[in-house]
């Protein structure tokens, strides 16, 4: 019950010390909150692009395509000579029919595809390779290029696997600056703590002369540190929806007829409740850790 | 009891403020030092109080030896000890009611216990009435006697007094023995140090006279 009342009374000082400053307390959170909401903001555009392209396939294959006459023989004996090759780690062969209707399934030309009199796609096969080296894909390409009724080959895995590499990039990027402006949130509340800690130097070594521990005055700063963090989280949430929400606007204004394929994908509930708690948390230790630095400071002064 | 035992304070920089001083205080007595400026009045009851601790020798309180007590359980001690400064300490940010609750936030008391707890106090240095009161606006015996009121509010079990009738008028002097007295009479133990003859004149209890950071002399009232 003492400890519940201690834990009330510095939550109580800590929001009395917001409110007592209630324009600086703003302008720090809001500088907090927009510093946090740069990497989100970032990890949304991140996780659309990503979601976009997920039908995308990156695992390298070759499509290799017949002629429009060929028949079911053909189409046997061009898989035989395609299993011949050692490279080749899976062969899946798609019938023009399922081809078309995969097509009419998957993009907005249903209507246009419908009204044609016959299936204009070949049949073809989609080849796994075991290894991407430009070389022997070349020298397949061109081997099977060459086979009877086979009517091209296509080996334009490169750019998705491309895709995937900026991808990686993207999150690495928003990795780094996620901890970058981590860092700067840690000094940020270390610093307005910092101050804070100064301004009361007098009613801090008061408190310990009439016997508060160091925990004792520790709690309201670590109190203070945690609420501008989960404050600054909190916009930093409501920003980056709120550009989600613009962002979704702004594409369907724009593109219409791909409004199914370009995505916005913002955090779920669970992650912004997360990213709200791990900013209260770093709020936290900003604060512990500045709290901790001047009580040595104070106690070396003495 | 306290029991300082060959106790001695050597300050940063060299300043042998307290000698190997060896004095026991019983439960319930109250004990004037006295001694010029220097003498090492302060120092002795910062080393009673926990508030610095003897670079050689022991001072036990109720049985402890503060010297071998941890941060933290100095500081719990401090709690049951009320403490009136010479310099005053007060928040000059806060007003009477909430200077004297100081302590009691620190306990963890609830805001009920709290406020009817100051009120005593403050009823009993005769500033009830003053809570709202800032410290500024009020006289230097006044702030004196918040100063013991927070120093009382806890119910401590020792009352520490460092000067507490220096730069009063002898009204205000005489009235703040007299409530050290009274406070003495309801078997509060109390160590206040003085060099105003005016006050020991008036205090009834043995007297411990220091110079140089040394006992010099100590006899009754």
């Amino acid at each position: 019950m003492r400890l519940l009342r201690l834990h009330l009374h510095a939550l109580g000082a800590a929001l009395e010390r917001i409110a007592a400053q209630p324009v600086a307390s703003l302008f720090s959170i809001l500088v907090l909150g927009a510093a946090i909401a740069l990497p989100v903001v970032a990890a949304v555009v991140l996780q659309s692009a990503m979601a976009t392209g997920a039908g995308f396939d990156t695992e390298p294959h070759v499509s290799v395509y017949l002629s429009l006459d060929a028949s079911a023989e053909d189409a046997k004996r061009v898989e035989q000579a395609i299993r011949g090759e050692p490279d080749v780690m899976a062969v899946t062969y798609v019938p023009r029919a399922q081809a078309l209707a995969e097509l009419q399934a998957s993009t907005h030309l249903a209507e246009v595809l419908a009204a044609l009199d016959t299936n204009p796609l070949p049949d073809a096969f989609t080849v796994r390779m075991r290894s991407t080296d430009p070389a022997s894909l070349a020298k397949v390409r061109t081997a099977w290029a060459a086979l009877p009724k086979v009517d091209q080959v296509a080996a334009d895995f490169e750019w998705s696997e491309r895709l995937a590499r900026w991808a990686r990039l993207g999150e690495h990027l928003v990795g780094g600056a996620g901890l970058l402006l981590a860092a700067a949130v840690v000094f940020i509340v270390a610093h307005l703590v910092r101050l804070q800690v100064l301004t009361r130097r007098e009613e801090i070594e008061v408190s310990q002369l009439i016997g508060a521990t160091s925990a004792d005055v520790r709690r309201p700063f670590l109190y203070h540190g945690a609420l501008q963090g989960l404050l600054a989280g909190a916009l930093a949430v409501a920003l980056a929806a709120a550009f989600a929400a613009w962002a979704r606007h702004e594409l369907l204004a724009l593109t219409p007829n791909y409004a199914a394929e370009l995505k916005v994908v913002f955090l779920r509930p669970a992650e912004s409740a997360l990213l709200v708690a791990a900013t209260g948390l770093l709020g936290l230790l900003a604060a512990w850790g500045a709290v901790s630095h001047q009580l040595r400071r104070f106690a070396r002064d003495r | 009891m306290i029991r300082f035992s060959a106790a001695a304070k050597r300050y940063p920089g060299g300043l042998e403020a307290l000698r190997g001083v060896t004095l026991e205080i019983a439960d319930g007595e109250m004990v004037a030092i006295t001694g010029h400026s220097g003498a090492g009045k302060s120092t002795l009851l910062k080393l009673a109080a926990g508030i610095e601790s003897a670079t050689s020798g022991t001072v036990l309180v109720q049985g402890q030896n503060l010297g071998a007590l941890g941060e933290s359980a100095l500081a719990i001690l401090r709690r049951r000890v009320g403490f009136v400064f010479q310099e005053h300490r007060l928040l000059f940010d806060r007003n009477a009611f909430e200077n004297v609750a100081l302590p009691l936030h620190i306990s963890g008391f609830s805001r009920h216990e709290a406020a009817r707890r100051v009120r005593a106090a403050l009823d009993k240095v005769g500033l009830l009435g003053r809570e709202k009161a800032m410290p500024v606006a009020l006289s230097g015996g006044e702030q004196q006697r918040l100063c013991i009121a927070r120093a009382i509010v806890n119910r401590p079990m020792m009352l520490i007094a460092d000067e507490p009738t220096g730069n009063l008028d002898a009204d205000y002097a005489g009235a703040i023995v007299d409530l050290f007295m009274s406070f003495h009479q309801v078997g509060v133990t109390v160590l206040l140090s003085t060099h105003d003859e005016a006050s020991l004149g008036r205090l009834r209890c043995r007297r411990v006279t220091l110079a140089g950071g040394t006992m010099v002399e100590e006899g009754g009232a």
